[in-house]
């Protein structure tokens, strides 16, 4: 059994956007699909408390049918999601302006021919160039990034509460991606939606997010702020990530600085600090017990046992 | 001395025809329209642009799953056009790709083992299954998996995790030339850093010439002797990639360049980009004159009526009027 995400909590406002950074397969995607509902059949999710919108929505609380029907309507109204994937949203085989207009039509219940000119007007919005031209194409005719762009269109379309983004803009150019995160903060600002942003691209989250969590083997290891995580980094994993990031202005001959090693696996989750393989710190507790977690501010908390005012005095 | 090119493209071209319905008006895609450059051996190039503008068309035409509509691609010297045979085994082993779509490249009905030991079979390249087999091990250590990952199915891995699958399975028969279609953006930065360092060490060990698409300008920067800028099928710029960066030439990589987004939150926050206004233009309907023209910030009359043909400025080759004389 995989232990993909464990023991996680966090919390996110409205009208704020929590960034989700992580390591590759460090359950950054899992965690947000425990949320939603949407696991693989293989995979259960147990929980103390999730609530949404102040209902309760933790996973295991009723019977799974329930469960089921009520995140289905959830997902359909007020939560939005933007998957890693276009292609695990959008049908193959049904046309792009039907994708768009069926929504349109369930949620806001208008004619056809009222969604149909909402979707267009949707498309240009997102950018899709001749949208009259390609509302009648399929998902194969257009790019990876304008399947991206049509995800977000739909999603765009409801004004959710929630909107849960899984690195949406990882498969676009930079001048679109600028575009696609002023939507998603436009959505922030102007629908007072709450945004949960995962990304591994520090750039992205630097610019959209209010505040940050960084993700490690499962584990929230540092949250705080955008200036406390970037600025006042405190674990070991945040100050090596910030680290290998190219800098376009340094000179290249100087080699990027990786993190040694991989992620844990999470078939057998370390028992102590998810990072103990990788960190260049590391002492003996770490091996064998979860650190604890540390508050250095309202916002800012880091799981790390350099931490422990033991390790500091020492 | 001068090398020759290990891949010569010039004039390349690569349609869809798009047209519904018979009695329709021929339509037709441009994806590629008339890209002409040269990657040396052991060099890197690196192939940026907008979401559409043909950099995986382009990539794909040059392994030979698209047909060019135009144009040639010389392969070591050799038309790729006209390899037969033997000729074309050995041009499938030396030509590589690693592909955009981390899920879709990758067969879910077989374990990783078997994925990346495939193409080792079809080219018939170690002698028996326990040098193939130890050859797998050796390459799911090189990408950064662990050994018993070989029996695990592509569906129990994260989105990152598949990406250095397709990798493994690229390097598994020790080609001359690797098509990289976006192979990092799927990671984390920490991966992504030891991605490019192996993609690096890899090409100095084996002489292994890439070309590198991605959209993420800071990290092409980082890893390209040569970029390319692509815009709506056509190249616009093209050089050193120090120069493209510090001093580029072409409105439309000024506009990319002051989009990228920067790792530090009071910088990002604050950054003005340069917007783009304008209609994006459709490949299936380009923009008379140049395809820039409806978005340039700099556009004269003269640009929505001719065609800028490439002009060479120092080492630097720019498809602009502005620098016409
Ligand atoms: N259906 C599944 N069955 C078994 N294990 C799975 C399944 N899906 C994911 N996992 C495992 O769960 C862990 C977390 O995966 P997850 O997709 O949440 O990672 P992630 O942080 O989103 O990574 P990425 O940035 O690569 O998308 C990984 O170790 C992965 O191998
Ligand atoms: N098989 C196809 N049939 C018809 N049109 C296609 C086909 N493949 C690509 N196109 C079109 O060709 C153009 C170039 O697409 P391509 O996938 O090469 O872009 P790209 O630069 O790789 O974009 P991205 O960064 O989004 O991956 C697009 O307009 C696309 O819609
Ligand atoms: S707890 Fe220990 S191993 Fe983990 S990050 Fe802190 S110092 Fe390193
Ligand atoms: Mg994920
Ligand atoms: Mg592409």
């Amino acid at each position: 059994m995989v232990k993909a995400v464990r023991d996680v909590s966090f919390h996110v406002d409205q009208g704020e956007a929590l960034g989700i950074v992580g390591e590759s397969g460090s359950g950054k995607s899992q965690t947000m699909y425990s949320i939603i509902g949407l696991l693989a059949d293989n995979g259960i999710a147990t929980a103390d408390k999730v609530v949404f919108d102040g209902q309760d929505i933790t996973p295991g609380k009723t019977d799974k049918q329930t469960y089921e029907k009520k995140m289905g309507e959830l997902r359909g109204n007020t939560m939005a999601m933007i998957f890693q994937d276009p292609m695990t949203f959008l049908n193959p085989i049904l046309k792009i302006g039907k994708q768009l207009t069926e929504p349109i039509k369930n949620h806001m219940h208008v004619s056809e021919s009222e969604a149909r000119t909402r979707a267009l007007r949707l498309m240009e919005q997102v950018g899709i160039p001749s949208p009259e031209k390609r509302i009648d194409q399929y998902p194969f005719e257009f790019s990876g990034g304008m399947r991206q762009r049509i995800v977000i269109a739909i999603a765009l379309a409801n004004a959710p509460k929630l909107v849960i983004a899984d690195e949406p803009t990882t498969a676009l150019d930079v001048t679109i991606q600028a575009q696609v995160l002023e939507l998603i903060d436009e959505l922030k600002t102007n629908s007072n939606s709450a945004i949960i942003m995962i990304s591994h691209d520090l750039g992205v989250v630097a610019k959209l997010c209010d505040r940050i969590a960084i993700m490690y083997g499962g584990k929230i290891v540092e949250i705080g702020t955008d200036r406390e995580v970037f600025y006042e980094a405190k674990h070991p994993y945040t100050q090596g990530l910030l680290n290998c990031v190219a800098n376009p202005e340094d000179d290249e001959d100087k080699p990027l600085e990786p993190i040694a090693g991989s992620p844990p696996d999470l078939l057998n989750p370390p028992k102590g600090c998810p990072f103990v393989d990788r960190c260049t710190k590391a002492m003996r507790i770490c091996k064998d017990r979860a650190p604890e977690v540390t508050t250095f501010s309202d916002t800012h908390q880091c799981a790390c046992w350099l931490l422990h005012s033991k390790a500091v005095t020492k | 001395m001068s090398e020759n090119p290990i891949l010569r493209v010039r004039n390349l071209k690569t349609y869809f025809d798009v047209t519904k319905g018979l009695f329709a008006q021929k339509q037709i895609v441009k994806a590629v329209d008339d890209v002409s450059f040269d990657v040396m051996p052991n060099e890197t190039f690196g192939l940026v642009g907008e979401s559409g503008c043909g950099k995986t068309t382009l990539g794909r035409t040059i392994v030979k799953l698209y047909e060019p509509a135009g144009g040639s691609i010389e392969f070591e010297g050799r038309d790729i056009a006209k390899l037969k045979g033997k000729e074309l085994i050995s041009f499938r082993k030396d030509m590589q790709m690693i592909f955009q779509d981390p899920y879709a490249s990758l067969n879910p009905r077989m374990t990783v083992g078997e994925i990346v030991k495939e193409p080792m079979i079809i080219h018939n390249i170690y002698a028996n299954d326990q040098e193939r087999e130890d050859r797998v091990v050796e390459l799911l250590k090189i990408v950064g998996l662990k050994p018993d990952h070989i029996r695990r199915y592509p569906a129990e891995f994260s989105g990152g995790q598949r990406q250095r699958i397709g990798i493994a399975r690229a390097l598994a028969v020790n080609p001359k030339f690797i098509v990289c279609d976006e192979p990092i953006s799927a990671l984390d930065v920490s991966i992504q850093a030891q991605v490019v360092n192996l993609l690096e060490s890899i090409q100095k060990e084996m002489g292994l010439s890439y070309l590198f698409i991605a959209h993420d300008l800071s990290m092409v920067k980082h890893i390209s002797d040569k970029i390319g800028v692509m815009y709506l099928g056509h190249m616009v710029e093209m050089g050193d990639s120090n120069d493209v960066y510090h001093s580029p030439l072409h409105p439309y990589t000024t506009a990319l360049l002051s989009a990228i987004p920067i790792p530090d939150p009071d910088i990002a926050k604050s950054k003005a980009r340069i917007v783009l206004g304008g209609e994006i233009p459709s490949p299936i309907n380009p923009p008379a004159g140049c395809p820039f023209s409806t978005r340039c910030p700099k556009a004269t009359e003269r640009c929505h009526k001719e065609t800028p043909k490439p002009i060479q400025v120092g080492n630097r080759i720019v498809s602009c009027m502005l620098y016409e004389k």
